[in-house]
């Protein structure tokens, strides 16, 4: 009986004793992934009330108050060709003092960080290479293009539509 | 690689990769082959209900609250002497009266003596949304629900599907934005939907507060400089999401249509402020503003097919002489767009025809609801309700010709749907499809 005793006791030490708190700075010689959905996984459309919300908080990094969702909504809604709102919404917002636009040299001077970015920031994904290299061609391609226009295609794109 | 060989280039890859009727989901590349009878339409939702007893039959209070005076408040539209007495559907100018200032008549000549008169005609719906999908299907789905999209194509879908008209070409121009008329534009049916939609503006929302708080402030941008490289990065990314989802809402508009309705925004802001819309002389009216801006759609875009819902009448609900009155503007409106169009738009003068017909009537016996003069309201709902009338004027169009009577109904609302496809050259195509209603046709057919 003291014997048995004895071992549940030696036993319940070691359990106790292994169990240990990790350290914070413990490595594992693993690198740190940032995750993305992929792209095949959009399959829900936005309604016109999230489409709005989101590309205001894309565009001026703040939330659009509910009585002006409702204003924006009404006005789309006046509009048959729905992609053509879009268009006319996101020139409207592009000409209001507020929005956050990276600058023009910013975009030249590191173009793929640039794509990057705003792959992450209107797709929530990152590029494929196929798609990297052809935006980073096309901007340098392009001495004109500013990146208002860049993010105004990424805006009226189809991909912007679905989460 | 300039925008065009982009285009070019990213279409045949698409054909390469999934068939060649990616390219052509019309089937359709050029017009319909029928002969037209005129190259431009205007086709008028009237107005909200309207009673036969104040419209064809000229009763005004005579067969609706027991007073004997009778007579014609829509002198545009019909022949026959106004009221003489108990004047209400005016305006308050003049003799100081509420509403005893009648409104001057347009039209020289009246649309029925210029045109075709069907004078009882069946409605298919004694509401007004199954009305209005009736007017613009030419049929009535019975599992049409109201917040719900058209079941069946409508009239725009067929002729921009076999007629090959581009988006710019047909119009709808609504009176707001309730009750679900934004959504008739275009059908969900598979085969036609969206690509082959109107486009739409509403104005008292596209032109009105909101619309120059939120739409009128646009950035404007160079076409070549700046939307067409926008345009082809779009392109792009649409490409790169094919094989997942599409927009889906596209009317179709190509670049330079969405450019040129730009900038008719542009303009509509710039004359608003300036309060140089081609508005009619009397302007007290949500319909008055909708035909103001019609005119300015049609004077810009010259489209094959315009369509104008008008609804103020249906305040007789509640308010006898507001119906009155509605009733009075809506054919003063009615008078304004035929006028402008004859006098205005010289592209369209002579060679347009007007189609106007309520989308149902109202009840023959009032409810209880009293108005300011003690005057009985009217709903819509019997069989009262499905008496409307059709009439139209235009090129080859038979004048001052009136086709049946009270005891005599000849026409469906359904038939101005294989009407327009008539006068339009796609009448055939219509007929062929399989969606209208039982026993339409072309009104022309009845004569």
């Amino acid at each position: 009986m003291k014997t048995n005793l004895f071992i549940v006791f030696l036993a319940l030490c070691a359990v106790v004793g292994s169990c240990k708190k990790p350290e914070a700075n413990d490595l594992y010689e693993v690198n740190q992934v940032a995750l993305y959905p992929s792209i095949a996984d959009k399959n829900k459309m936005k309604t016109q009330e999230q489409y709005v919300s989101i590309l205001h908080t894309n565009l001026f990094q703040t939330a659009l108050s509910g009585s002006e969702l409702v204003q924006i909504i009404d006005c789309l809604e006046s509009i048959g060709d729905k992609e053509l709102g879009r268009e006319v919404l996101i020139s409207n917002f592009m000409n209001k003092p507020g929005v956050i636009l990276p600058s023009d040299s910013l975009m030249r001077a590191d173009p793929e960080v640039f794509v990057n970015q705003t792959y992450e920031r209107f797709f929530v994904r990152r590029p494929s290479e196929a798609e990297k290299t052809w935006f980073i061609e096309f901007i340098q391609a392009n001495p004109n293009l500013s990146a208002e226009l860049v993010y105004f295609a990424f805006a009226l794109s189809n991909e912007y539509l679905y989460y | 690689m300039n925008r065009r060989n982009f285009i070019r280039n990213a279409s045949l890859a698409t054909a390469g990769a999934f068939g060649v009727p990616y390219i052509l989901p019309s089937g359709r590349l050029f017009a319909s082959t029928g002969e037209q009878m005129a190259p431009h339409v205007v086709y008028v939702l009237f107005a909200g209900g309207v009673r036969q007893q104040e419209s064809v039959l000229q009763r005004y209070l005579d067969d609706s609250q027991g007073m004997p005076f009778a007579g014609n408040i829509m002198y545009n539209m019909f022949n026959g002497d106004a009221p003489e007495n108990k004047i209400v559907y005016g305006t308050d100018q003049g003799n100081g009266a509420a509403g005893g200032t009648p409104i001057p008549r347009i039209l020289n000549q009246t649309l029925q003596s210029q045109g075709l008169l069907f004078r009882e005609v069946q409605a298919g719906s004694a509401g007004h949304y199954g009305g209005l999908n009736n007017l613009l299907q030419g049929s009535t789905v019975t599992t049409q629900g109201l917040k719900q999209k058209p079941l069946n194509p409508t009239i725009f879908e067929y002729l921009r599907r076999h007629g090959g008209y581009p988006a710019s070409k047909i119009w709808f121009v609504g009176n707001g934005i309730g009750n679900s008329i934004p959504l008739l534009n275009y059908s969900n049916h598979p085969n036609y939907g969206s690509r082959y939609g109107a486009n739409f503006f509403a104005p008292s929302i596209t032109f009105g507060n909101l619309g120059f708080e939120h739409l009128s402030n646009a950035r404007i941008y160079h076409p070549e400089n700046e939307l067409d490289p926008m345009y082809q990065m779009k392109y792009f990314l649409d490409q790169s999401f094919s094989s997942v989802g599409e927009g889906g809402d596209s009317l179709g508009n190509t670049e330079e249509e969405k450019l040129s309705i730009k900038e008719f925004m542009r303009d509509m802001y710039e004359r608003v402020t300036l309060n140089a819309v081609a508005l009619p002389p009397v302007t007290d009216s949500y319909d008055a503003l909708t035909i103001g801006f019609s005119c300015e759609v049609m004077k810009w875009f010259k489209p094959a097919l315009t369509v104008v819902n008008l609804s103020g009448v249906d305040g007789c609900h509640s308010d006898f002489t507001g119906y009155l009155r509605s009733l009075h503007r809506a054919d003063h409106a009615v008078g304004h767009l035929w006028n402008y169009i004859q006098t205005q738009i010289p592209e369209m003068a002579n060679n347009t025809i007007l189609i106007a017909s309520p989308e149902c009537g109202r009840n023959l016996n009032p409810n209880p609801i009293k108005d300011i003069n003690d005057w009985y309201g009217y709903d819509h709902s019997d069989a009262n309700s499905g008496r409307v009338f059709t009439i139209m004027a235009g090129p080859n169009v038979p004048a001052n010709l009136g086709i049946g009577s009270e005891g005599n109904p000849i026409g469906l609302t359904s038939d101005n749907v294989p009407t327009i496809g008539q006068i339009l050259g796609v009448k055939n195509e219509i007929m062929n499809a399989g969606f209208l209603a039982p026993g339409s046709t072309s009104l022309f057919d009845r004569i």
